[in-house]
């Protein structure tokens, strides 16, 4: 079948815009799940990730099908490869999130906590806002932005530290919330895990607008 | 910038005084000579012209030895027209005249006194369509060597079978070496034309579209073949297929209504190109 590139690479950009709002939703339902402990939203998390799954499978079939029969050079090149690498980007994230829905889900069926603790809220708000800005940045091609989602990442590093301190003096104080407390260290660990992937997109997208790998660069 | 075209009925050049290109070895097996510099061909503040048509307009590129460049761009850009002033095939066309820096090895391309038909040793060209002579296979390799030089009958077997073993053709025909040339298949008869112009010792090789007129797996055997002939000879090619640019080319000029737009080493041309114009010709934007 004949391919035109041109519109093949519309179609490529629409698709991963369109996988990337699906996992902008999951997180914000994990976030709703996690900090307001809305069950709804953290089993239509659980529920919705095999349509991410097939989104990533759907563009890696396109992308594979363009390399074939397009033979991409330049900026067309560079964005086919960025589009493999952020689809599995944000199924990785939508993997995360519904992880961190089960865990939620759990509570709920048991004596249930007492909300979150401070900082691992803030964690999941930092987060989001990464993400919504690496998102902001793959659509307007925004070399800069994805910049200032790199260095947003320390941020989220340093809240991951908070949890996991505020959660072993947990463990030390109090044996009964043990359970809980590394519950709680194994969400931010995700939600961290979160930032760093929308680091890798913002370093993808700085390699599909300037040319340059900028992943192994402090 | 540039002067007005003059009428000429020859190639022209402005510095006729500057010396020619010393001869080059003499016509033996088909190694190219050792020696030659890191670069081959240097155009610098180079134009040409048509009766008034100003077909390349101030023109800087350096081809480097032993390398192979492709010179890319649409239709009329002027690619082939360069091409054709390295060995002086537009000494041919009446009105055709050219000023500036062009040179081969640091000798003067458009010195008037220059001994085209040795020029033409050391600067070989194949054309798009195979055009080997209606001689025999042995006799179209033998061609050039003859002209050039006299050869004990040895050492033109031995030069023959030399030059078709570089441009990989040997073993197909090494049995019928008497046959009509003419009786090869099309990819067949390319391979014959780069024996017949390696045959003669050259620098260079210009290709002009060298495989737009074969199939695709002959285009596979003489895109082997060059791949193989780079680290003896310097070789330009003309291409208006991107793919085989990028298979092909060690550096890629990208020309444009008469002027070089871009030229890079190739991975970049073709993963990070820095002028839009080339970004949109090698992504099939325009052209």
């Amino acid at each position: 079948m004949a391919l035109d590139l041109p519109t093949e690479i519309v179609n490529l950009r629409r698709g991963l815009l369109a996988m990337g709002a699906a996992t902008e939703r999951r997180v914000e339902q994990m976030i709703a799940a996690l900090v307001e402990g809305d069950i709804e939203a953290a089993q239509a998390v659980k529920a919705g990730d095999a349509e991410i799954d097939a989104m990533e499978v759907e563009l890696e079939g396109q992308c594979m099908r363009v390399l074939a029969l397009g033979s991409p050079v330049a900026h067309d090149l560079r964005f086919v490869l960025s589009v493999i690498r952020i689809s599995g980007d944000f199924e990785r994230i939508a993997d995360l999130s519904r992880g961190i829905c089960k865990k939620v889900i759990r509570w709920s069926g048991s004596a249930a906590p007492e909300g979150v603790p401070e900082p691992l809220a803030e964690m999941a708000h930092a987060t989001r806002e990464m993400l919504a800005d690496v998102l902001a940045a793959l659509a307007d091609e925004d070399a800069e932005r994805c910049r200032e989602v790199r260095r947003a990442d320390r941020r989220v590093d340093a809240l991951n530290k908070e949890v996991v301190a505020a959660s072993r003096a947990t463990i030390e104080n109090s044996v009964e919330d043990t359970a809980h407390a590394i519950d709680l260290m194994q969400v931010a660990q995700r939600l961290e895990r979160i930032a760093d992937i929308a680091t890798n997109i913002a370093e993808d997208v700085i390699f599909l607008v300037e040319g340059r790998i900028v992943r192994h660069e402090k | 910038m540039t002067t007005p075209p003059t009428p000429a009925s020859t190639a022209d050049a402005t510095h006729a005084r500057r010396p020619a290109i010393a001869p080059h070895g003499v016509a033996g097996a088909a190694p190219a000579p050792a020696g030659h510099p890191e670069l081959a061909v240097r155009a610098a503040g180079f134009n040409s012209w048509y009766g008034q048509f100003h077909a390349l307009k101030d023109l800087a590129l350096d081809i480097p030895a032993r390398k192979v460049t492709a010179l890319i761009g649409p239709s009329g850009c002027g690619k082939s027209t360069f091409l054709r002033w390295i060995n002086r095939m537009n000494d041919t066309i009446p009105g055709a005249r050219a000023e500036g820096t062009l040179t081969l090895d640091g000798g003067d391309l458009l010195d008037r006194g220059m001994d085209v038909v040795e020029l033409r040793r050391r600067v070989g060209m194949v054309f798009q369509k195979p055009n080997p002579f209606p001689k025999s296979i042995y006799d179209n390799v033998a061609f050039g060597p003859r002209l050039h030089r006299k050869h004990s009958r040895t050492d033109l077997d031995e030069l023959v079978e030399n030059s078709l073993r570089a441009a990989a053709l040997w073993n197909e025909v090494k049995d019928r070496l008497k046959s009509s040339a003419l009786g090869l298949s099309g990819g067949q008869q390319q391979r014959l034309c780069i024996a017949r112009a390696i045959a003669v010792g050259p620098e260079v090789l210009l290709m002009d579209e060298p495989c737009s007129a074969l199939d695709p797996r002959s285009t596979a055997s003489i895109e082997q073949l060059i791949r193989e002939l780079e680290t003896q000879y310097t070789i330009v090619i003309v291409t208006h297929n991107m793919q085989q640019a990028a298979r092909v080319s060690d550096v890629t000029a990208f020309f444009y209504e008469g002027r070089v737009v871009e030229v890079g080493d190739t991975d970049r041309i073709f993963t990070n190109p820095a002028n839009k114009q080339t970004e949109d010709y090698v992504s099939g934007r325009f052209g």
